[in-house]
């Protein structure tokens, strides 16, 4: 019987020791002792595979933490750790109908659900950030120059600088406060282009809304709790599984909302993994890093926390700096500062370049997979009711 | 000697130009204009050699005049562009002005040159910025009214009515009032007049090294109408959370990305073409980035809504849909090719050939799941008195829907020809018969009575020679198969026939030993006896078996009449002779051979749904 389940295949599902297409096809399961014993062994495989996955995530250096590619093995790890979770869900089918299992699995759905809204915001905010590569681009093509840099040059990377301050600085406002978005269209009559575009940007249908808060949708994915108990008793152990994969969801969609810009961007988000969990101290670590990074005082104020949007920021705003105390004719010292800074904006302008269009390929695919798994779990619980 | 006059002569006019010019540069120029006209020779004299000393004021004096030209339009306030005259009088100061520090830059190894051309960056520096504020203004004046609501200018379409609407622009080619099917109408977006205008801003901005600045803000601007023209067809991008396919949302999808490919970039690569033109390479390419800008959030969540089709579950009803939405891109793929066909655009072609591949994929994966669905379909259960199973019903009518559309078989057919190992249609329809044969093998093996076994295959079998035979599907698996099956349900017959008549009529059969009158007689009788029992039994238990199909029922009954009543009316016929009996028989004979005719009539009568499911 040829099995066609999983799409695009996971390297970490054999990680089980046993073959995922082996176990479907024999659907007369082993005796119940077999059983319990093989969904404790499920269950403690995804949790190593989590705590595995998240040690490394964890142990990079600060300048790769919330870096373009650190947020692409982010999202890598939450793809794999949710086809292994699909996969457990999908071997224990006859517990899923019972409850406390329907609902906590039914409930885990839901706030999936949230998560395909924090997907598209995510797309959004890419999409700002390669507005801002663009005016990079320009401020490099200035300035990458080879005679000795003159006025026209400077003013020119001036202009685009401005631009971009002005765009990320649209951005923050509109992302911190709510209120502030709801201003008059006429402040804008007289501006250029850009701010009409800014507008149009964000009233595409696609998009989210304008009341759309991500630190709402993050609360409501951190809308659940460690499994008692008995729920762990009755579930056969399950409910740890869905616990795990509720946190890695949580984390995953914080982590996002915290790098990149989104509406509301709140990042008050709480983990209280209990200690018994071991892959709740690679969560915890992460997070405390990473609010760190948020309470830094040059930090406090960016419109993400990605650590290209720190680049940009940085090299433009010394950029500007540089550039407003340069004094004409040039002195040779000064253009060598700006030649340096040149360099400096390439590397981010490169790393921009490449990373950012498979990281919004991953953010697209993590969407579809999150509504495949929820309707063919749906799908499993319904049949189970038959 | 000649020679040496000349020169003197020379130097002579040139310090009466310098000297006189002091005081007013315009003056130097004329000057010099004059002495250049008096004698051709003094012209390239004159204004020749231009390094060494008299480099740097050449080029002071030049550029001054030039910028008295343009400074008075970078200070006013109303746009340039609102007068022609202004626009072309502009462009032609800052044409020089590229023009002089093109030719300068070449001999850019003094001082003074250099102070003079960095001078003439600069100028040229607020004259492109003041030409890209021209640029947007211009832009998103024709597009912004259609963004901001209402009216038609700038040729866009309303979800509301399909006419596009033209306000005063001269030259649009003025589309008739369509259904919205055709996607055969041409719109431009903006008035020839301002294209020729945005052109000529482009050509400056491009020749000074500026592109980037001007197909930033050509693209942002066009994006965000694009964008909003497609939102306002009902596209609203991917965001079903439901999982399960939408009929409307398919519906809008379709009408978007086709309006997208066949009308809308269409409309904006012309644009392109004609703003930024294909005068040099870096035009060209100016062009193909500012149409990829514009065109790829709309074109890759346009695909990427038929990603989340591709995507969904194999579940086999999803195959109709899916099959919708592979067709609007296979049918758009060439658009793809010719539209994207430049250096930039190339990604987003390959995103619709990658989603097509992608939908391909999951129509041969619900094939897959069908098999599965088929091959796991529980065997122990049975239906009462042999009939049709449900199953049978789904998977070939199924087939027939699936087959009656023509796409299917270019699916497997486009998938034939990359690899061989995968198949064409007829293999795959071929292999899913099969598939649906072994199950109904296995169920068949669940009823206790073989003789009902047989029926069961018989009906089955039946029912899927039917719905092959005048379909699309009977050309796909061709006569030899059809043959094949029609043999198959035959032999069920012969074992029908064999395991339920065997035994009762070995009861009938004659010994033609010869036995002395009275254990002949006797022999008889108890043949007799059983017989009435074994036909009664029969007749009791098959009056409960269905024969759907009426031709085959008659068929059976025909058949089994055929084999019984001979071999009754002869047994009678012996009975009746028999000496003892005379006037007993009746007593022995339950059966006329009429009551036979009439009860193997009765036979076979149940439906699938009054059997009582004795197996």
């Amino acid at each position: 019987m040829r099995t066609d389940y999983h799409g695009s295949s996971s390297p970490n599902i054999t990680n089980f020791g046993r073959s995922i297409l082996s176990m479907k096809r024999d659907p007369v399961v082993h005796s119940i002792d077999h059983e319990t014993h093989y969904q404790d062994s499920e269950i403690e495989a995804l949790q190593r595979q989590v705590t595995r996955r998240f040690h490394e995530l964890s142990s990079v250096e600060s300048h790769e933490l919330l870096s373009v590619s650190w947020i692409s093995k982010l999202l890598d790890v939450f793809l794999c750790c949710q086809e292994e979770f699909k996969a457990i869900i999908f071997n224990n089918k006859s517990v899923l109908s019972k409850q406390p299992m329907e609902k906590l699995i039914s409930d885990y759905f839901e706030r999936s659900v949230k998560g395909l809204d924090v997907c598209n915001a995510i797309r959004d905010g890419l999409e700002q950030i390669r507005q801002w590569q663009k005016q990079l681009e320009i401020v490099l093509c200035a300035l990458d120059y080879q005679k000795p840099l003159g006025e026209g040059q400077i003013r020119r990377a001036k202009k685009a600088l401005t631009d971009l301050e002005i765009g990320m600085l649209d951005e923050k406002e509109s992302n911190t406060n709510l209120a502030h978005r709801n201003r008059s269209f006429g402040r804008y009559q007289k501006d250029s282009q850009r701010h009409n575009s800014l507008k149009h940007f964000r009233s595409l249908s696609w998009s989210v809304s304008r009341s759309w808060s991500a630190s709402k949708q993050l609360q409501a994915i951190g809308n659940f709790f460690p499994p008692k108990t008995n729920e762990i008793l009755a579930t056969n152990g399950l409910a740890v599984a869905v616990y795990t994969m509720s946190c890695v969801f949580l984390f995953v969609m914080w982590a996002l909302v915290a790098a990149i810009p989104c509406q509301d961007r709140g990042l008050q988000c709480h983990f209280n993994i209990p200690k018994s969990f071991i892959w709740g101290a690679p969560i915890h670590s992460l997070h405390e890093r990473i609010m760190d990074e948020a309470k830094k005082r040059e930090r406090r104020n960016t419109c993400g926390l990605l650590k290209e949007i720190h680049g940009i920021e940085k090299s433009a705003s010394f950029m500007i700096e540089l550039t407003d105390s340069i004094q004409f004719p040039i002195r040779e010292e000064k253009e060598e500062e700006v030649r340096k800074q040149v360099e400096e904006m390439k590397i981010v302008y490169e790393g921009l370049k490449t990373g950012l269009d498979p990281l919004e390929k991953q953010v697209r695919e993590a969407f579809h997979r999150i509504v495949k798994s929820r309707t063919e779990g749906l799908d499993l619980i319904a049949r189970g009711n038959e | 000697m000649a020679e040496n006059g000349e020169e003197k002569l020379i130097a002579v006019a040139r310090h009466i130009a310098r000297s006189l010019g002091h005081t007013d540069n315009a003056i130097t120029d004329d000057i010099l204009q004059i002495f250049s006209n008096f004698d051709g020779r003094f012209k390239e004299k004159l204004t020749g050699n231009l390094s060494g000393n008299d480099g740097g004021p050449a080029l002071d004096q030049a550029l001054k005049t030039i910028d008295r030209r343009v400074s008075r339009y970078l200070t006013v306030d109303e746009p340039i562009w609102s007068s022609s005259a202004d626009a072309s009088l502009f462009l032609a100061g800052v044409d020089e002005l590229i023009a002089l520090i093109r030719e300068w830059s070449a001999m850019a190894d003094e001082v003074a040159v250099t102070s003079c051309l960095d001078r003439a960056e600069d100028l040229l520096q607020r004259c492109m910025f003041r030409l890209e504020e021209e640029f947007k203004m211009l832009i998103v004046e024709s597009a912004g009214n259609t963004v901001g609501g209402g009216g038609g200018a700038g040729g866009h379409l309303d979800s509301d009515s399909d006419e596009v609407e033209h306000d005063g622009f001269d030259e649009v080619d003025v589309p008739v009032a369509h259904p919205v099917t055709d996607y055969n109408i041409r719109i431009d977006a903006l008035s020839s007049g301002m294209i020729e205008d945005l052109h000529e801003i482009a050509k400056r901005m491009l020749a000074a090294g500026y592109g980037k600045e001007c197909s930033l803000a050509y693209s942002t601007c066009r994006r965000d109408f694009i964008n909003e023209s497609l939102s306002r067809l009902g596209f609203l991008g991917s965001q079903n959370s439901s999982g399960e396919d939408n009929d409307i949302e398919i519906e809008k999808w379709i009408k978007a990305i086709n309006m997208a490919v066949r009308v809308f970039y269409p409309s904006e690569q012309r644009l392109c073409d004609r703003i930024f033109g294909y005068s040099s390479a870096t035009a060209a390419a100016a062009g193909d980035l500012s149409f990829m800008d514009t065109c790829r959030v709309s074109t890759m969540e346009l695909l990427n809504f038929a990603n989340g089709i591709a995507m969904g579950s194999r579940s086999p009803e999803r195959l109709f849909k899916i099959l919708d939405v592979y067709e609007a891109v296979k049918d758009l793929l060439p658009e793809f090719e010719v539209l994207f066909s430049g250096h930039y655009c190339s990604l987003l072609k390959n995103e619709a050939i990658a989603v097509w591949k992608k939908l391909d994929e999951s129509i041969r994966g619900i094939f897959v799941e069908l098999e599965n669905l088929i091959s796991r379909d529980p065997v122990k259960t049975t239906v009462p008195g042999g009939g049709l199973h449900p199953i049978t019903r789904y998977v070939m009518n199924y087939l027939r829907a699936a087959c009656s559309r023509p796409t299917l078989e270019q699916v497997f057919d486009d998938n034939a020809n990359r690899s061989s190992s995968s198949s064409s249609l007829s293999v795959q329809i071929s292999w899913i018969m099969e598939v649906l044969e072994r199950n109904l093998e296995s169920k068949s093996r669940a009823y206790r009575d073989p003789a009902l076994s047989s029926v069961f295959l018989m009906n089955n079998g039946r029912y899927i020679v039917k719905k092959v035979k005048d379909d699309e599907l009977g050309v796909l698996v061709g006569d030899d198969w059809i043959r094949k099956q029609t043999s198959k349900v035959r032999q069920h017959h012969a074992n029908y026939q064999r395991n339920s008549w065997h035994k009762i009529l070995n009861s009938l059969k004659l010994d033609n030993s010869n036995l002395s009158s009275n254990v002949a007689s006797k022999s008889l009788k108890d043949k007799l006896k059983l017989f009435n029992t074994q036909f009664d039994e029969i007749c009791r238990t098959q009056s409960a078996w269905v024969i759907f199909d009426d031709q085959l029922r008659e068929e059976l009954k025909i058949s089994v009449a055929g084999t019984l009543l001979p071999a009754y009316r002869n047994f009678l016929g012996r009975f009746h002779n028999l000496q003892d009996i005379g006037r007993y028989a009746d007593k022995y004979v339950k059966f006329a051979i009429e009551d036979i005719e009439a009860r193997i009539d009765d036979l076979f009568q149940a439906t699938a749904m009054a059997g009582t499911g004795r197996k």
